[in-house]
């Protein structure tokens, strides 16, 4: 039975590459069509515990429900295919098919019956039409990016992870990328947990703010709670 | 901008051209090198069945002469126990066996073991089916199966004899144009993009919903049905079947084409079954030294041509095309693999 309230909830996660112990007792939750920033500095844990999620590298221990299910166990493409969905950091666009090919790759993890259709991704974002036959190969960063966003949103994912979606991308392509996420918002229904460090992206794109800070949650709340303490910035995010 | 119809037209066209170089091979040579020429095609098409795994799944496999054996051996059990049989029942059950072999052997290979060590698991279950064979009188021991008549096709209205070594030789030819072009076209379907995109990127493609390991057993069953099919039209044309085709040094014959060919083509394991079976022809009075040969052109081509012989003739190609001007500026190893 599907919880109304709370898509995904961790606790007492830990996550572990051989000996390190890298994510140490994680506990937050992401509500249904809620946006949540994963916010922290390079090698704070962020991908890490993105990747525990998915059970995809780090050896992982604790609790994960996810759609009111315990997901322990569940194999990698299950939780894809449960709606669990994530686009990670360095795109992994295949560069030798085409783009229209690369996004229909996301049909495998699609729920029955939910997934977009090739137009519905074009509406979403239209600067990919053009773009359909085009190799992978043949894209800057910035359309990769929206690429694998895309691939990602194919299957209709319940809970669409992003990490660092703007990474090494041009401030216009940001600005871009922010207008995307804007309008996916608005027109599925979805929720988004978005790791990043771009604090302006990840402001424009979400309503709530989880903090990382090696492997520790250290802060959970809304942006009004964050900015009101402007510690946090200085001693979690300033580099 | 990817042309695909332009493409499939460029590799049906390949599989055309080599059919009529082979099909017009017996008009200016003797029946030796056309006999010769009848093991080369099978061998292309057993190469491209070891390369579909290699190339296209991300799997290396020292085990398909088990593959191969299998239907060849089935085939001869067929011919000789089951005369009545349809031909292309034997033909089925050959390559059924091959895909039986490989579905058992994958499914726990698979589920055990990657990289280097899938590779030793396949060449352990390799030399077991080489051990059973040389061990069941029913399959003729060491002696192997002696004796295997070539097919009389009937087909109703008409009846097509295969039974003289040209034109079985005929017979070969064709099937094998129609299944590597076949197998073209799967490696080109959304099915054969999926394992494409699991040799890529085996963790973005389980992130992306699919079930990695299925898929990689659904290619190793795909390869080792192939290869099997090839051992079983192979068996008629050689009228035996023997242990030595189940033996490891047959397994590394599909991996010695691709190398010597290129990888990163379709077309490379074709290029280079031919390549040696041009070497295997020329040094064929010299016991050994056609070993030796292949052994010190392999050690060659991986020393300086990495991409095989089909990836250095392309990248000639393409830096000739971009000196005159004409060429698209595509990175080479993306444009390599893109054909």
């Amino acid at each position: 039975m599907a919880s109304t309230e709370t898509l995904l909830a961790v606790r007492d996660l830990n996550a572990f590459y051989g000996g390190s112990h890298i994510i140490r007792n994680a506990a937050f939750s992401v509500g249904p069509g809620e946006s949540v920033a994963l916010l922290g500095r390079n090698g704070a844990g962020k991908t890490t515990l993105m990747k525990s999620l998915l059970d995809a590298g780090p050896r992982v221990e604790g609790e994960i429900m996810f759609d009111g299910a315990d997901i322990a166990g569940v194999p990698t493409d299950e939780r894809s295919r449960r709606g669990l969905m994530l686009v990670p950091e360095d795109r992994r666009i295949y560069p030798n098919i085409s783009v229209g090919e690369n996004i229909e790759l996301g049909r495998h993890a699609a729920r029955a019956g939910k997934a977009l259709s090739l137009k519905d991704i074009f509406t979403l974002f239209p600067l990919i039409e053009p773009l359909r036959d085009r190799a992978g190969y043949q894209l800057s960063g910035g359309q990769q990016q929206l690429v694998a966003v895309a691939r990602g949103l194919l299957g209709a994912p319940r809970l669409l992870l992003l990490d660092e979606p703007v990474e090494g991308l041009a401030p216009v392509v940001v600005q871009d990328m922010a207008r995307h996420i804007e309008r996916i918002r608005q027109t599925q229904d979805l929720a988004l947990l978005i790791a990043e460090q771009n604090l302006s992206f990840a402001r424009a794109c979400t309503d709530r703010v989880v903090l990382i800070d090696t492997g520790r949650i250290v802060f959970d709340g809304t942006w009004e709670d964050f900015d009101a303490d402007p510690g946090l910035k200085e001693r979690y995010l300033a580099v | 901008m990817i042309d695909y119809r332009r493409r499939m037209r460029a590799n049906l066209a390949i599989a055309v051209i080599g059919l009529v170089l082979f099909a017009v091979f017996p008009l200016v040579a003797n029946s030796g090198l056309v006999f010769l020429a009848g093991l080369v095609a099978v061998n292309i098409v057993f190469g491209l069945s070891w390369n579909l795994l290699f190339s296209g799944v991300g799997l290396l496999s020292f085990g398909h002469a088990m593959f191969f054996a299998g239907g060849a051996y089935a085939m001869a059990v067929v011919s000789l126990r089951l005369p009545d049989l349809p031909f292309a029942g034997g033909l089925l059950l050959g390559a059924m066996t091959g895909g039986i072999i490989a579905l058992v052997f994958g499914y726990i290979a698979l589920r055990r073991a990657s990289g280097v060590y899938f590779a030793v698991l396949t060449l352990a279950f390799s030399e077991l089916v080489h051990i059973v064979i040389t061990k069941t009188t029913f399959l003729g021991r060491n002696d192997g199966l002696v004796g295997i008549p070539r097919p009389v096709i009937n087909l109703g209205v008409a009846s097509i004899d295969l039974t003289s070594a040209l034109a079985y030789y005929y017979f070969i030819i064709v099937a094998m144009a129609v299944v590597a072009f076949a197998l073209w076209s799967f490696q080109n379907s959304p099915a054969g993009r999926l394992i494409q995109a699991i040799r890529q990127d085996p963790v973005r493609t389980a992130f992306l919903g699919t079930d990695v390991r299925s898929w990689q057993l659904t290619a190793f069953v795909l390869s080792g049905t192939i290869a099997a099919f090839c051992g079983a039209v192979m068996v008629p044309f050689a009228q035996i079947a023997s242990p030595e085709i189940a033996y490891w040094t047959v397994s590394t014959e599909p991996i010695l084409f691709t190398l010597l060919g290129g990888a990163g083509h379709f077309w490379g394991p074709a290029v280079g079954a031919i390549l040696f079976g041009a070497i295997d022809y020329a040094t064929r009075a010299l016991y050994g030294l056609s070993e030796i040969t292949v052994g010190m052109l392999l050690l060659g081509v991986v020393l300086l041509m990495p991409g095989g012989l089909l990836g250095f003739l392309l990248s000639r190609r393409t830096a000739a095309r971009r000196l005159t001007g004409s060429g698209k500026r595509v990175p080479m190893a993306n444009a390599e693999k893109a054909t």
